[in-house]
């Protein structure tokens, strides 16, 4: 792959993750919500084989598959299954002004670049350079779970965020072993599935899931 | 400055006849797609002619303002697409294709509409030309941040040679500033040429419509100066959106061939784009309106990012 | 040898399967007890053959037993005996689905072998996430909404948490600049930590121990731990407290002994300094005003690991000798307290401490170790948690770290004044004699490992060698 192509590539995939994320953010409805989250699991499949195919790793093509089918397919088809089962299509009403929920991502995503800024130094490979995406990815992740009420985006959040990381692992160290990156994918599946159970166990016994009303646990 | 005439006498004479068409290809879109045949791709053609042969009816007691607006709209729309890299980058001699010329063009024919629908005094015509303006005052800002976004790459903010740099450089089409500025213009083009989900091009008589409260008290050859007014606007932002997101093709000098295949391809391009917005609308609901500075908002955060990025990155 | 590392990996599959079989079978608690205890043989087995001849390997790279992870095993088999002979349910309050309840408890068990025996950074941070993922359904299994909040917060944030010490991983995977096929190990981290870049280390560094400190409970990251501990049914209770929350400490030990090789040992002080004085301070402001007796125990699981980190923090022989002394005595009396504390909900019905009074006269059997037990967690002598705390401060003391050990002092003693006091009011009092004394083989578990505590202080020094070689493991004296 030439030096041009990788760049461009990796600069359009991140551009995708960047995009989608801030739409996240932006967005009130769960369900194009869950559709955004597949379209950055596609894009995060993409930056992980050009990043493997650039270093030149075997089993680049491989762990883009698994990523593809985990983050684009199977995690995004659970989520909505779950929104499906607890009959909740749209976010519920927020507890901040949508304009200060856009100027905080605006914010953190500065926050980014201007942390990631350093550990890019002069380093000039694209992939290096991309960098602060990751992190204001992993940033807005965890603003979804600020600014979120409803237990299904709670969970969404909690994917942008181990994207965030899945970017940021690919983009420093081009990925790490197969087999871990198989058990990382297969961890994740499991924590969104088992929160998806108490998603619908939550939804049967208060009749919604809106995480601001479990507050019966405090000192 | 031969180069330039001719490039301008191609750009607007392209702008005139294409403008139409796109409106037409839009409607007979949007008919197709929900099952009705359509008036057909020329039907504006013939809208227009019919309404210039009218004669325009004004209230008495109205005052000029009632006359020159329609033609400060047709006007501006007019150096709107003489100025943008519609078919050719070349830089224009002696006329400043700066980014902030053209946007304070823009402004310049949204001014003219709403003092007009102000000039009415009619309840419809107030409501229209506010909303307009506080939708303005987000939209301007936004249109400036995001091409400005496009344009540190390029170092220069002609509008002209920032379509040249992207067309040269490849690789600068698809990094995360282009795509969140190119994401920023598509929302605000959207609701500066009243589409839906912001205002609906097709309503006539609605509590929130917004366009067609302003130009309710216009008729005849008025109405039709600002019908064709508001569509050249539709297709100067359409085709400096579609020019900056796909630079191909687009000519990069006078020569006779190279304006040729700009026409032919921003043609395509064009047209791709309407059908592609009208088929969109499809499937969109207009928004309520106070959701609307929200989502012009969320517009102008992505244009924000996307120049403090570029800074942060280039 | 290799094959011993192998054996409680796999043991609590094979058991965990048997569990999945039987899924209304009451003798199927049995299995996990039966996994702890050969975790706990194959501890000690491994601890004497590393003494002998050096750590075992069983695939290079990827699984490795040195004196550390060997002593973590034999801890973490005897709290667990501890726990789950002590807190199996009675066959009345068993519920339909103890198969499968016993089979998630293996599992949790193999989770956490596999996060000791690891020596891959990038499967020990699986691992770490798979004991979150055994535990969730455990934490949930109780009714109502509490169990269901507390899971929820405990599975959120811990899943969030440890996704940023995957950050941490992966950084440091760039840090060493290596594209082997199996990734960084431990070992190759400490061999080549002279040779690590040193601004991605301090950053990886910080948001690994960040990540697992919220496994771990340490403030500010702690909100969840009382809600679950609070909320879990008594063996896992004792399990997450006594054991959990030392593996997650375990791998913050692991990533501090990279980043004090490779860029000095300042950062880690300070960080670790930080969260624990933090912990105690939480503690030191929850305790007095605490009306739940689980939560208190959960609060002061918090305050231990406040300690664990200050004694890590201050680093050398003697204190880090003494953590990991401490996190067994802590362990054995921790999970004794909580599985008390499961037979003291169910003789009283309530979690209220003002719902309990002179339990040494109502029921003795329960009041007296309780007593005993709380006597341990605040460092009375002989308990071994006594010598272990006061090794830590003049550790500290002799460090340099003057004012950091007084204000520890000081937030101690507040916190040993308001458990204390809640302790006393449930234990003293006037009250009619109540029957119920369990059977003797659900007593002996409790005297024990309150003996052990006890007498390990006194025999502590058969296990110097044992905890020096744990110690040197981690990079030696620093």
């Amino acid at each position: 792959m030439s030096q041009e192509v990788f760049q461009q590539l990796v600069a359009t995939t991140t551009g995708v993750l960047l995009l989608t994320a801030i739409l996240q953010v932006w967005g009130r409805s769960l369900v194009r919500s869950i559709g955004l989250l597949a379209v950055q699991g596609a894009a995060l499949a993409g930056l992980a084989f050009t990043v493997g195919f650039h270093a030149g790793e075997p089993q680049a093509s491989l762990v883009a598959l698994i990523v593809l089918v985990m983050k684009s397919v199977v995690l995004p088809a659970a989520l909505l299954r779950s929104a499906r089962l607890t009959g909740e299509t749209r976010e519920r009403p927020a507890a901040l002004n949508p304009a200060v929920e856009l100027i905080g991502a605006a914010g953190l995503t500065l926050i980014a670049y201007i942390v990631g800024t350093p550990l890019v130094g002069d380093n000039p490979d694209p992939a290096r350079q991309a960098l602060p995406v990751g992190i204001s990815l992993v940033l807005l992740g965890f603003w979804l779970l600020l600014i979120r009420r409803s237990a299904i985006t709670q969970l969404i959040g909690f994917l942008v965020l181990d994207n965030g990381i899945a970017t940021v692992s690919f983009l420093a160290s081009s990925g790490l072993p197969l087999t871990v990156e198989l058990g990382a994918s297969l961890d994740v599946l499991l924590v969104v599935l088992i929160l998806g159970v108490f998603v619908v166990r939550m939804q049967r016994q208060q009749g919604h899931s809106d995480i601001t009303e479990l507050k019966e646990l405090h000192d | 400055m031969i180069d330039s005439v001719v490039v301008i006498v191609v750009h607007l004479v392209f702008a005139l006849a294409i403008t139409p068409v796109l409106i037409g290809v839009m409607r007979t879109v949007r008919a197709r797609l929900e099952g009705r045949v359509g008036g057909g791709i020329v039907q504006p053609w013939r809208d227009v002619i019919k309404l210039f042969a009218k004669e325009p009816l004004r209230a008495p007691g109205s005052s000029p303002v009632l006359t020159w607006a329609p033609l400060l709209l047709m006007a501006s729309s007019l150096v709107l697409c003489a100025l943008i890299p519609l078919v050719s980058t070349l830089p224009l001699a002696g006329v400043p294709g700066e980014l902030f010329v053209v946007v304070s063009v823009l402004l310049l024919g949204t001014v003219a509409l709403a003092m007009l629908g102000l000039e009415a005094g009619t309840a419809f015509g107030g409501m229209g030309s506010s909303r307009h303006m506080v939708f303005t005052a987000l939209v301007e800002p936004t249109v400036l941040l995001s091409i400005y976004a496009l344009s540190v790459p390029a170092g220069t903010s002609a509008l002209a040679a920032i379509v040249r740099s992207r067309r040269d450089d490849l690789s600068s089409l698809l990094n995360p500033v282009s795509i969140l500025a190119i994401a920023a213009l598509i929302v605000v083009v959207i609701a500066e040429t009243g589409r839906l989900p912001v205002d609906n091009p097709a309503t006539h008589l609605e509590l929130t419509m917004v366009h067609e409260a302003m130009i309710l008290e216009s008729g005849g050859r008025d109405l039709g100066w600002l019908e064709f007014g508001s569509w050249l606007r539709l297709t100067a932002l359409l085709g400096l959106t579609v020019n900056l997101a796909v630079p191909w093709a687009v000519a990069g000098d006078a020569s006779w061939t190279a304006l040729l295949v700009g026409v032919a391809a921003t043609t395509v391009k064009l047209v791709a784009a309407a059908a592609l917005l009208a088929a969109v609308e499809v499937f969109l609901a207009k928004l309520r309106l106070f959701r609307v500075p929200e989502l012009l908002a969320g517009s102008f955060v992505l244009a924000f990012l996307s120049v403090s990025a570029s800074y942060l990155v280039f | 040898m290799a094959a011993l590392i192998l054996l409680p990996l796999t043991l609590p599959l094979l058991m965990a399967g048997i569990g999945f079989l039987f899924p209304k079978a009451y003798w199927t608690l049995a299995l996990p007890i039966i996994s702890a205890a050969a975790l706990l043989a194959v501890g000690v087995g491994l601890i004497i053959a590393v003494q002998a001849s050096g750590p075992v390997v069983a695939v290079p790279g990827w699984l490795r037993v040195d004196a550390l992870s060997a002593w973590m095993l034999a801890v973490v088999g005897a709290v667990a005996v501890v726990a789950l002979w002590g807190g199996a349910p009675v066959r009345s309050k068993s519920k339909a689905s103890v198969g499968s309840f016993t089979a998630l408890l293996n599992l949790f068990l193999g989770a956490m072998s596999l996060a000791l025996v690891a020596d891959n950074v990038g499967l020990m941070w699986v691992a770490i996430e798979l004991t979150t993922i055994t535990t969730a359904f455990l934490v949930a299994s109780g009714e109502g909404r509490n169990s269901l909040e507390a899971a929820w917060k405990y599975v959120v944030l811990g899943a969030v948490g440890v996704a940023i010490a995957f950050l941490g991983v992966a950084l440091l995977s760039a840090a060493s600049g290596s594209h082997s096929e199996t990734g960084v190990s431990w070992t190759s981290l400490m061999a080549h930590a002279a040779t690590l870049d040193p601004a991605m280390t301090k950053l990886a560094g910080a948001l690994a121990v960040l990540g697992f400190a919220t496994k771990a409970g340490l403030a500010p990251m702690h909100s969840w731990l009382p809600d679950a501990h609070s909320q879990a049914p008594a063996p896992v209770s004792g399990l997450m407290s006594g054991v959990l929350l030392s593996v997650a400490f375990y791998a913050i030990l692991r990533i501090q002994a990279v980043t004090d090789a490779a860029v000095g040992p300042e950062l880690m002080r300070t960080l670790l300094m930080t969260a624990g004085l933090l912990s105690l301070a939480v503690t030191a402001g929850l305790v007095l005003t605490q009306s739940d007796y689980k939560r208190l125990l959960a609060y002061s699981s918090i305050e231990h690991m406040g300690l664990l980190a200050i004694g890590a923090a201050i680093g050398g022989e003697l204190a880090m000798a003494a953590v990991l002394l401490h996190i067994l005595g802590h362990g054995l009396i921790k999970s004794t307290m909580f599985v008390l504390a499961g037979r003291i909900s169910d003789a009283s019905g309530t979690h209220r401490i003002d719902g309990v009074q002179g339990l040494l006269r109502v029921r003795p059997d329960l009041g007296a170790p309780f007593l005993l037990g709380t006597a341990g967690l605040l460092g009375f002598p002989p308990f071994v948690t006594f010598f272990t705390e006061v090794a830590i401060i003049v550790a500290g003391f002799t460090r340099g770290l003057g004012w950091q050990m007084a204000l520890a002092c000081v937030l101690l003693l507040v916190v040993f004044a308001g458990i204390a006091r809640q302790v006393l009011a449930m234990t003293l009092g006037a009250g009619v004699r109540q029957q119920g004394r369990p059977v003797w083989w659900r007593r002996l578990p409790i005297g024990l490992a309150l003996l052990t505590s006890a007498v390990l202080g006194f025999a502590a020094w058969p296990l110097a060698g044992t905890l020096l070689a744990a110690v040197g493991a981690l990079g030696g004296v620093r």
